[in-house]
């Protein structure tokens, strides 16, 4: 069963194409990132999701629903932390816990309240004068306070410094596991979602690089050192290289296939190396790997 | 749910509200010490006569008013909501989209003609101490449409203030400037009685043009 479905998007601002065909699902109970450089298509991704965009052409459904024509029942199921944190700063803690409760019946104010007992502010102070780790705290306790079924988090990292970002990331992952919880999330600090996902999607422009559980791509996508033999020697991207980056003799060679797979395909074309040596990648090399460092 | 909205849209405006009420409050002693004392010291006779037959009036100073406290109450209300494109917050309640900014835009309009039925009913009851019916009413009349031109103030404020394209928020600014300045045409006094149907009509077709704005937020224009 499918949280999200989304078939055939298709998107353009005037001329420019983000990406055509797009076809991608989360199944519930997942914690999928989705990851991609700055103009990916990532922002346009969650803005269609939330039906603050409408595609040029395809559909996203929520759990069956046409992302255009959310109904109230089914917005109430859908948790949404907008890029920055973004909330109603001219409220204080208790202003604004007061107005989203109104919205929902199974609202539960218990964890809302545990995270703002560890924040140093006063009852009275308004949002708008926390730090930006304190708003990060005030949306994501709203947010489990709501209960919803489906949290998109839009760049939850932003603005956030490392005790923050650890502190929200290991409350998100022990809640949407214990509650069985579907999590769409973006980030542009990869090495917080190692710690976070179940599934990544990697988007390149227009497409989709790679969907899969985090722990299958970090187990087949790999990346090999080689200093070559002959310096002018003609490594391509036409056989199993997924990428290759090149420094004078050495290069970085990104692939899925094994090493003696790599080895073989340099043995054919007759490159000889000096030296061969697997790296292990964290998921922020392999996302560089993957989409290039430019 | 609906008292969830109240709530929010009452921290936004209270305190211009009761600058507002305050304002207006001090606009209306004006108004009646100035009259006191024109009675005292022109002639009563004199100072009638002024108003019932040479077109003077003596609440000038109420005029503008109702546009300033419209532009004011639209600001403080949607001012918070485009901030970082906060009204994704507002439409990702479970209500529909066009429900809760009816509801909001309501609340706003509600609280406008409430205030402007006080200060009216104030100058009402104020001149009733000094003025025959016969000078009272065509006064109403000429000040009604100051107060129609706030609450068209208001709505199109909102319509700008709500529209995602720069470009767009300076079209109709243009287009809302001429609107408003019906409101305020100058006219000797109880002229604009015949039209005062079509300004109610024109006020309340207003109050529907944020729609517009919220579709296009929604639409992803930008």
């Amino acid at each position: 069963m499918y949280a999200i479905e989304c078939k055939n998007l298709t998107h353009y601002y005037g001329k420019k194409m983000v990406y055509e065909n797009l076809s991608f699902n989360v199944e519930e109970g997942k914690i999928l990132g989705l990851l991609g450089k700055n103009g990916t298509g990532k922002s346009t991704t969650i803005n269609i999701l939330n039906g603050f965009l409408q595609p040029c052409a395809g559909e996203c459904l929520i759990y069956g629903e046409n992302t255009q024509l959310l109904t109230p029942e089914t917005k109430r199921r859908i948790g949404f932390l907008i890029e920055g944190h973004v909330q109603y700063t001219f409220m204080n803690i208790h202003q604004i816990e007061k107005f989203y409760s109104g919205f929902y019946e199974g609202w539960n104010s218990a964890p809302y309240w545990e995270l703002m007992s560890k924040l140093k502010v006063t009852p009275k102070q308004k949002i708008s004068s926390m730090s930006c780790g304190q708003r990060s705290q005030v949306a994501l306790g709203l947010i489990l306070a709501q209960n919803p079924d489906l949290l998109i988090l839009d760049d939850f990292s932003m603005g956030l410094d490392p005790g923050y970002r650890r502190l929200f990331i290991d409350y998100m992952r022990e809640y949407a596991k214990a509650e069985h919880k579907t999590v769409f999330v973006t980030s542009h600090i990869i090495q917080d979602m190692e710690r976070l996902i179940d599934d990544v999607m990697i988007m390149d422009y227009n497409k989709i690089l790679a969907q899969q559980p985090i722990g299958q791509f970090m187990n087949t996508f790999r990346q090999f050192n080689i200093s070559l033999a002959d310096h002018n020697a003609a490594v391509d991207l036409d056989g199993i290289a997924v990428n290759i980056e090149r420094v004078k003799d050495k290069i970085e060679f990104y692939t899925y296939s094994t090493e003696e797979d790599v080895k073989g395909y340099l043995k054919m074309k007759g490159i000889g190396y000096n030296s061969f040596e697997e790296v292990k990648m964290s998921l922020e090399d392999a996302f560089i790997g993957l989409t290039r460092k430019y | 749910m609906f008292k969830s909205i109240i709530y929010k849209e009452w921290i936004k405006i209270r305190l211009i509200v009761l600058i507002s009420l305050g304002l207006s409050l001090l606009a209306l002693i004006n108004i009646f010490l100035k009259v006191r004392h024109d009675i005292l010291f022109v002639d009563a006779a004199n100072y009638w006569y002024s108003f019932l037959f040479r077109g003077s009036t003596y609440f000038g100073i109420l005029k503008y008013l109702p546009f300033a406290i419209g532009l004011a109450v639209a600001i403080a209300q949607y001012i918070p909501e485009t901030v970082n494109k906060r009204i994704k917050l507002t439409f990702h309640l479970p209500v529909s989209e066009n429900g809760i900014l009816i509801r909001m835009h309501a609340f706003g309009a509600a609280v406008l003609v409430t205030l402007f039925l006080v200060v009216m009913g104030l100058f009402t009851a104020g001149s009733a101490i000094f003025f025959p019916s016969n000078i009272i009413n065509p006064s109403l009349v000429t000040m009604t449409p100051w107060f129609l031109g706030g609450m068209a103030t208001y709505f199109l404020v909102a319509l700008i203030l709500l529209e995602p394209v720069w470009i767009y928020r300076g079209l109709y600014a243009v287009v809302a400037a001429g609107f408003v300045t019906l409101f305020y045409t100058s006219a000797s006094i109880g002229a604009f009685r015949p039209v005062l149907p079509a300004l109610i009509l024109i006020t309340v077709l207003l109050s529907f043009v944020v729609l517009f704005s919220g579709y296009r937020f929604r639409k992803g224009e930008m």
